[in-house]
């Protein structure tokens, strides 16, 4: 039951990851490795202003990894739309690369710690099982998020142009979508899920370090390719599925539990093969050029 | 293409093979002569001009993102320590108290080594590539990467194949420059010969319209496929290089940094010619040193900068980015060496 809760609760994690890549990737076609430093930089806000009110300090986080996202899209990421997406992509490696090491010059090489929100690394029993409280919070938290997220995306004004973006980009700012616009508020939006998720880590894990937020965005976005970058329900899905997948082979594989990763990536190959657009994609559609 | 030239080289000329190949020599020559550890640089640049090489082979040529070559650069590494350290370590290194018994009787010399590294590349390249190269755009980059990751997570635990997270010891250096730089020259040749030949020419073809090349009667998947092992044996060259010249092997080398440098002169020095792969190489490698310098506190040319520690990577990457900013087509612009005959009009 805990190892069923603990893989739904990673998988949330991972969809929320998936969830901030894939929306950036939806109208830029850009996969931000930088977001894991989004993640890494809410981390680091939270363990540094530990001593506020967690509400706060969260929000201190969300504010900071928003701000990040959009002078990255502001300074970077504008001035190269058009070049293509694998430039886009080694720039968006640049990037991270480039603010791991400042964080290593603000915050040191050596991980800081705190105790971020304590009470959430207890248990409560219910109907004879143990439960860690921290991973009913992930659960609860990230199904909100993902309604309020699905409501955004289908009942909004903004949504209609993320969408109408994520079909054809080209299309929609001929029908008066602000591409600037609609660009930085994904940006800003993406911000605020990866402050969500390092909350999520920071609980759990409370050493950051500079490559804090790499290994969950490396998995996210192997999640976003599987699960199909064309549409939000995709990505979400496929960083669950990525998630779930991993946590389960985390508990199942026993001694074997260091080579989970080698399965996963052995997993990504082989649905990549059969499906190349992700397991929710139409078969035979063309990559749009 | 922004100046509406088609970037890439059609036909052999002899000087945008021999500039580059003398460039390498000498500089490599003098700079390696000044210092020991100056010479111990320019054998690492070496390496990386390979595995450079073996990146602009495939990403430059076919336009498709590629993170596995580390992968192979790792297995050419793995093969060639493995086969060259000697018996008396592999049998009583800690960190190989678990090694499969054929592995510790495995022996050879180390230039054979070196070609059992490229056909090591090669081979993992070719299987990989067999189901890889059907793929396209971020899909491949990501599969590939996913290769990446897949030997990094096997080899990193794995102590009866290898030192799993450790290293393994004693593998035999090379004595000085000339070897790498042998290797080098021929990876170079090697490279030129292949961009100007017909695979290269259509790979290039593929790159530019994904369309029209098919139409033309050439098979994506096979001129992908036939580049990926070859620059794939290339980046096993490499490996086999870095690990005599570090004279040990460990899984970590040839992971994300290593992927990331490499990427960063690529793409530096511009991706789709063999002169940008060298000069990506060459600048980055000569800016690095620079800032090393200054990191430590020496002084160079009587200019003293006091760097923190882990400034000369932020000023890799930020100069990558800033590059792309400036000149997303790299430093040559794609092309390869000329001599400039202005037409003054």
């Amino acid at each position: 039951m805990q190892s069923i809760l603990d893989a739904i609760s990673l998988g949330g994690t991972y969809a929320l990851a998936a969830l901030g890549l894939g929306l950036v990737f939806g109208v830029l076609r850009l996969v931000n490795f930088a977001h894991a430093e989004l993640i890494t930089i809410s981390a680091y806000i939270m363990v540094v202003t530990n001593d506020l009110p967690l509400i706060f300090s969260f929000l201190l986080a969300a504010l900071t990894a928003t701000i990040l996202a959009i002078i990255t899209e502001l300074t970077v990421y504008r001035r190269l739309r058009g070049t293509g997406p694998a430039i886009m992509l080694i720039a968006s490696f640049g990037l991270s690369v480039g603010l791991q090491k400042s964080y290593e010059l603000i915050f040191g090489a050596l991980p800081r710690s705190a105790a971020v929100a304590p009470w959430m690394t207890g248990s409560v029993q219910i109907a004879n099982l143990n439960v860690t409280i921290s991973s009913l919070v992930t659960v609860a938290m990230t199904i909100v998020i993902l309604i309020a997220m699905g409501y955004l995306v289908d009942y909004t004004t903004l949504g209609l142009q993320l969408r109408a973006a994520s079909a054809d980009f080209k299309t929609a700012r001929l029908l008066g979508v602000r591409s600037n616009r609609l660009i930085t508020s994904s940006f800003a939006i993406s911000g605020v899920l990866a402050a969500f998720v390092g909350f999520i880590i920071v609980v759990e894990n409370p050493q950051v370090e500079p490559m804090f937020g790499l290994n969950i965005t490396i998995l996210a976005l192997v999640g976003i390719v599987i699960g199909g970058i064309s549409t939000l329900r995709g990505c979400a899905l496929g960083g669950f599925i990525v998630g779930f997948i991993l946590s389960l082979l985390n508990t199942f594989l026993g001694n074997a539990r260091v080579y989970a990763y080698s399965y996963l990536f052995l997993a990504v190959v082989i649905i990549l093969l059969v499906r190349p657009g992700g397991i929710l994609s139409k078969r035979n559609e063309m990559e749009r050029v | 293409m922004s100046n509406n030239k088609l970037v890439g080289l059609t036909r052999f000329k002899p000087i945008e093979l021999l500039v580059p190949l003398i460039v390498v020599f000498v500089l490599s020559i003098t700079i390696g002569l000044l210092s020991a550890s100056l010479e111990l640089a320019v054998q690492f640049a070496l390496c990386n001009l390979v595995m450079v090489l073996a990146l602009q082979v495939f990403i430059g040529n076919s336009g498709v993102l590629s993170f596995g070559h580390g992968a192979f650069a790792m297995i050419g590494a793995w093969v060639s320590g493995m086969s060259t350290a000697s018996e008396r370590v592999k049998g009583n290194a800690l960190a190989l108290e678990n090694l499969w018994q054929p592995l510790v009787g495995w022996n050879f010399n180390l230039y054979v080594s070196i070609i059992f590294a490229m056909i090591a590349g090669g081979l993992i390249a070719a299987i990989s590539g067999a189901f890889l190269m059907r793929l396209n755009g971020l899909a491949a980059g990501i599969a590939t990467f996913a290769v990446l990751g897949l030997f990094y997570n096997f080899f990193f635990n794995n102590t009866k194949l290898g030192p799993g997270s450790q290293a393994l010891p004693a593998v035999p250096k090379f004595s000085g420059v000339y070897e790498p730089l042998l290797l080098s020259i021929i990876a170079i040749i090697l490279v030129y010969c292949l961009n100007v030949s017909s695979i290269g020419r259509k790979l290039r073809a593929t790159r530019e319209d994904l369309m029209a090349a098919p139409a033309l009667g050439i098979s994506i998947q096979k001129v992908r496929w036939i580049a990926f092992t070859l620059s794939g044996a290339l980046a096993g060259l490499s490996g086999g290089m870095y690990v005599h010249v570090a004279g040990t092997w460990q899984v970590q080398d040839y992971y994300l940094v290593f992927t990331f440098l490499t990427l960063a002169m690529l793409v530096i020095g511009g991706s789709a010619s063999m002169w940008g792969a060298v000069v990506g190489t060459l600048v980055v490698t000569a800016v690095g040193q620079v800032l090393l310098l200054w990191e430590q506190g020496k002084s160079l040319l009587g200019l003293k900068i006091d760097l923190p520690n882990g400034a000369r990577s932020l000023i890799i990457a930020a100069s990558l980015v800033g590059m792309l900013l400036w000149r997303s087509s790299g430093l040559t612009n794609g092309q390869e060496f000329k001599l400039r005959v202005r037409n003054k009009l």
